[in-house]
């Protein structure tokens, strides 16, 4: 048990530094439940960052208007895209002969933001002590976050479904696009729901105003 | 005590009260004054604020006997507070006293001593020392008289291969900056003003606005036909709508730009200069619905201390700005009661008094400074020849009238800046979103932390290291030996 927790601790590490070792040993070697728990911890952590970062990041970075901030919408943001990505993915690499599975995508994806958590959050509390002309080293390292977590998305989707390179640019640029597709999907659906529910909503209040 | 009683008392606390506080300011109207004004928050929302101006009076022309105004279109107050009216609708000028009692009225001139007179003119300006200058848009001319009223020189239309051959001059608004140079206003001229020495010579156009294209509209005309181009509607560039000249000779110009700067700064080569250092640019409202579409400013006036003010055709407001272009305050709306207008066309300055008129109505409405408004002119005045102490001062009492102010936080902060209180002084800039101000303090504040905790700061560090070393010392011999052993 201790072996297998300080394993899922140092696993993740080990994959951002030596992603193609790393995403490989997490397709191949280890126990997929172990794996899996460990994603949904790292995407937990990832949206408790964000959390705290819209709220604790010094004022010189912070835009958000402290009246405004919703934690539970700052967590959407982070929740709602890995699902949708992964969902894109797996959609399309299964028609394109990919060799992932679905908990693979979601392990890898989630494997590959570990960068986001690590750079930003001891920035939340660095932010806090710059001053203005510090703020490019802030701004320095959230692009360097942002720049390694895509790498290692790109890695990790070449490693889980055995793509050559370019396939795996041609796959993430096609998800991205399924994404928006999605996204317009859901869109539509929640908007004929609504007007599907209002509808039925006038006609019980005409019955029952009549009756 | 009956309900009425009370309520007197009441008033007269708190007009006692007002006096007390503000009694060596220039008779302000009461304290307690309306609160159904706004402005915009650091966030881009509209808050409510107290109104800093309040409609007291209207003038009409025929309170003292005299006829009434018809489609007035200009109006401007002399240094001495006396009162100029540019009654195009009778083709006169009418000067009145601060009082608004008509002292003069000018409604021709002898030229080569003959009888000459204005047609429908829509603007002048007059210089400190009573001259004037009339935009005689009817005749096509410009028409220089001195404070008697006697003509002493008439600016026609221009001979210049700047001008197409077909030029019809149409002057609309004129200036005249300290030097005697004419800016005059006119219309249908897309280069920006035209310029005349004090001989009354046209040498340049300075100040152009750019062309603003709509993408709509350019892809529509990269699709017609060349005949349909011809038909179609040319981009120009937006023409300007009014302007002033402050004591330095800057002209202070307002256009109907939708998606350039409405308000511009012109130095003498016509650059724009105006600082936009609030939170958003000057440009009257910045929330409005897409239908209405954004303020239509049709006058600007500059008064002391870099302050300006802009009126919004569309919506009857003037909007006030300080030199760095914070919005102080908003006042005036379209509508049928007192403080309220039709066709508003001008809006001058005089003193703590500000004039609207109104071309429709022919009504001159005076706008009386508030307690809020009196102080806050009075902190930005004092901001500006650089008395921070007093303006902090002022704007702590503006804060306390209006929290919504988030711009007076600031000048609190950086009276507290100068006084070496580093931590609160942060604190305020960070309250008025000034990120600028915010790092100056901060810095010296965390120089100061960092001088003050010196000691303990290095001595855990080195303790620190020194700890971590023995540990790895510690490790290094162990597995040493624990290798030693399998060995």
């Amino acid at each position: 048990m201790l072996a297998s927790s300080r394993q899922a601790i140092r696993h993740p590490l080990h994959v951002i530094f030596h992603p193609f070792e790393g995403f490989w040993e997490l397709k191949y070697e280890h126990h997929p439940k172990t794996i899996r728990n460990t994603a949904l911890v790292i995407l937990a952590l990832l949206a408790i960052t964000t959390v705290l970062k819209a709220q604790y990041s010094g004022f010189l970075v912070n835009l958000n208007n402290p009246n405004e901030l919703n934690s539970l919408m700052e967590i959407v943001y982070v929740l709602v895209p890995v699902v949708f990505w992964c969902t894109a993915n797996w959609s399309l690499t299964t028609l394109m002969d990919g060799e992932g599975k679905f908990s693979e995508i979601f392990a890898s994806t989630c494997f590959a933001l570990v960068p986001l958590i690590v750079i930003q959050f001891p920035w939340i509390w660095l932010s806090q002590g710059i001053s203005l002309e510090e703020t490019s080293f802030y701004h320095f390292f959230n692009a360097l976050a942002a720049a390694w977590s895509l790498y290692l998305l790109f890695v990790g989707n070449m490693t889980v479904h055995q793509f050559t390179p370019g396939k795996t640019l041609l796959t993430m640029f096609l998800t991205v696009v399924a994404m928006g597709f999605m996204a317009f999907l859901c869109l539509l659906f929640f908007s004929l729901i609504q007007q599907i529910t209002s509808f039925v909503y006038t006609i019980y209040q005409e019955l029952v105003l009549r009756g | 005590m009956p309900k009425k009683t009370r309520k007197t008392c009441r008033g007269l606390l708190l007009t006692l009260f007002g006096l007390m506080i503000f009694g060596q300011a220039a008779e302000p109207v009461a304290a307690g004054e309306r609160q159904d004004s706004y402005n915009y928050s650091a966030w881009g929302k509209a808050v409510p604020a107290p109104a800093a101006y309040e409609a007291t009076q209207l003038i009409n022309g025929s309170e003292f006997g005299g006829t009434a105004f018809k489609e007035p279109s200009d109006l401007q107050v002399a240094e001495d507070g006396r009162v100029y009216v540019l009654d195009s609708g009778n083709n006169r000028i009418v000067i009145l006293d601060d009082k608004f009692k008509p002292l003069h009225v000018i409604d021709g001139f002898k030229r080569e001593g003959q009888a000459d007179g204005f047609e429908n003119p829509q603007g002048f300006y007059v210089t400190e020392d009573g001259q004037m200058f009339i935009a005689d848009t009817g005749h096509a001319r410009v028409v220089h008289l001195d404070a008697k009223g006697e003509l002493v020189k008439i600016v026609e239309k221009p001979q210049s291969e700047l001008l197409a051959a077909d030029f019809q001059f149409k002057p609309l608004k004129v200036v005249v900056d300290p030097s005697d140079r004419i800016y005059v206003m006119a219309e249908g001229v897309f280069d920006g003003f035209m310029e005349f020495g004090s001989d009354g010579v046209f040498t340049s156009f300075i100040g152009a606005n750019r062309v603003e294209v709509d993408p709509a509209e350019y892809l529509w005309k990269r699709l017609a036909t060349r005949e349909q181009r011809s038909r179609m509607v040319m981009f120009t560039p937006t023409e300007f709508t009014g302007f002033d000249i402050d004591d330095e000779g800057f002209i202070y110009a307002a256009s109907a730009s939708r998606n350039g700067e409405p308000i511009k700064k012109l130095n003498a080569q016509g650059a724009d200069i105006l600082r936009r250092q609030g939170y958003y640019r000057p440009q009257g409202d910045m929330l409005y619905d897409n239908a209405k579409g954004p303020s239509r400013l049709i006058d600007i006036d500059v008064g002391d201390s870099d302050m300006y003010s802009v009126l919004d055709a569309k919506t009857g407001r003037v909007f006030t700005y300080n030199g760095d272009g914070y919005l102080l305050y908003v006042f005036g709306e379209r509508g049928n009661r007192l403080g309220q207008f039709d066709t508003p066309v001008a809006i001058e300055r005089s003193g703590e008094r500000m004039l609207v008129l109104d071309r429709a109505l022919g009504e001159i409405t005076q706008f009386d400074v508030t307690a809020y408004g009196s102080t806050l002119n009075e902190a930005t005045r004092s901001y500006y020849i650089g008395d921070e102490e007093r303006a902090a001062e002022l704007f702590q009492q503006t804060a306390a009238l209006n929290a919504n102010l988030d711009y007076a936080y600031a000048g609190i902060g950086k009276a507290l800046l100068r006084q070496d209180d580093y931590a609160q002084s942060a604190e305020y800039f960070k309250r008025s979103m000034d990120k600028d101000g915010y790092s100056k303090a901060f810095l010296l504040h965390r120089k100061e932390l960092m001088r003050q905790h010196f000691s303990w700061i290095m001595t855990t560090l080195l303790l620190g290291a020194a700890v971590l070393a023995v540990v790895h010392f510690a490790r290094k011999r162990k597995g040493r030996a624990v290798y030693a052993r399998i060995k």
